[in-house]
């Protein structure tokens, strides 16, 4: 398993991932996208609301588990029936609310940023299916007034080393197209 | 190629570091939730049984034919289920935590429903009031865990193993625990 080296801007890091492991290729192209579209643009500020939704549901279905292991652990079997049956239903129920948004509402969102002056929000999701070498990137923009959010997709094929100047291309190619487009509406 | 490498444990190590705090939140949580969700199942099956200890693993050949050393046995221990001599119980002797896998011999029945019970392993020359509490010559139904309704042979194997020889449980526990831990999603 050779994996390419390549010359990079001095000062910064190179990243490299098992480029056979799906996920981590993914995931690190999700990080390089979203430092090339926040790095350089101060206008916008990073949204973490998705995120804390879903950090929150993490948390309260633990705190659920954990109450019941103690409450089971201080009250013998039989007597904690009737607590064990509630916590368990609502763990289960937690467990299937946090998959909706993650399915529904997060939907492989990565990146959420706010463009303050001009009152709209970016959306950065990525989609890569398992076996497959194809990086779907789809980078959308919405204006306070509800306008429906504007798409534009870039394939992207990947290497051992996540070639950020190549990444840094494409996303800023997709974020002044939609600019643009925005401007013209 | 060290294993190491071949492991691509560097690679999964860079992903580690990269990840800002709520990611590693993240990571966090996901391996409280497989614990939780673990632990939940169990708690659920408790609540559905009414037994405190729904599946146990047969510790000793004292009823052989009938079952053996690493069978695994699932109970139940609904209240309006009458104890009658043939039986199967599992039971917890007072004072000691190994359950106990024998058949009910004798039984004497009050008018009002209460039970005192003797029992024996079917490959055991004696009954088990030698395996009593000290002045204890018979069983009632709160010592009962539950009565076996299923079973599946050879599987529980593990668990004795696992007992017999704990730290090789928790090396592979620990190595299971940091590899959810460091790899993302």
């Amino acid at each position: 398993m050779t994996k390419k080296e390549d010359k990079s801007q001095p000062g910064e890091e190179l990243v490299k991932v098992n480029k056979w492991d799906g996920s981590a290729v993914k995931h690190a192209l999700d990080d390089a996208v979203k430092t090339c579209l926040l790095g350089d643009r101060p206008h916008l500020k990073e949204q973490f609301g998705l995120v804390n939704t879903r950090l929150a549901l993490c948390a309260l279905a633990v705190g659920v588990a954990i109450m019941a292991h103690a409450w089971d652990y201080t009250h013998p079997f039989p007597q904690s029936r009737s607590v064990l049956m509630f916590s368990v239903l609502a763990y289960f129920a937690l467990m299937g609310v946090l998959t909706l948004h993650t399915s529904f509402r997060e939907k492989g969102t990565f990146a959420v940023a706010v463009h303050k002056e001009k009152e709209r929000t970016w959306e950065a999701s990525s989609d890569m299916k398992k076996y497959d070498d194809k990086y779907l990137l789809t980078l959308s923009v919405r204006d306070s007034k509800g306008q429906p959010p504007s798409p534009v997709r870039a394939f992207i094929d990947t290497n051992g080393v996540i070639l950020d100047n190549l990444v840094a291309n494409e996303v800023n190619r997709l974020y002044n197209s939609l600019s643009a487009e925005k401007k013209d509406k | 190629m060290g294993v190491a490498s071949m492991l691509q444990i560097d690679e999964m190590l860079g992903d580690f570091n990269r990840m800002n705090k709520r990611q590693s939140l993240y990571q966090v949580l996901s391996f409280a939730m497989i614990v939780s969700s673990a632990l939940m199942i169990w708690k659920g099956l408790m609540v559905v049984t009414g037994s405190e200890s729904p599946i146990v693993v047969v510790l000793s050949g004292s009823m052989e034919p009938a079952f053996h050393r690493g069978d695994l046995l699932f109970l139940t221990n609904y209240k309006e289920d009458p104890v009658r001599v043939g039986e199967i119980v599992v039971f917890k002797v007072e004072g000691r935590d190994i359950p106990i896998v024998h058949r009910v011999i004798k039984l004497h029945e009050k008018e009002d429903g209460s039970v005192k019970f003797l029992t024996k392993g079917d490959n055991n020359n004696v009954d088990d009031r030698g395996l009593y509490a000290p002045n204890q010559l018979w069983l009632t139904k709160k010592d009962i865990v539950g009565r076996a309704r299923g079973f599946l042979p050879y599987v529980g194997i593990i668990t004795i193993f696992m007992n017999e020889y704990p730290k090789v449980k928790w090396a592979i526990l620990s190595i299971l625990a940091i590899f959810v831990l460091l790899h993302r999603e």
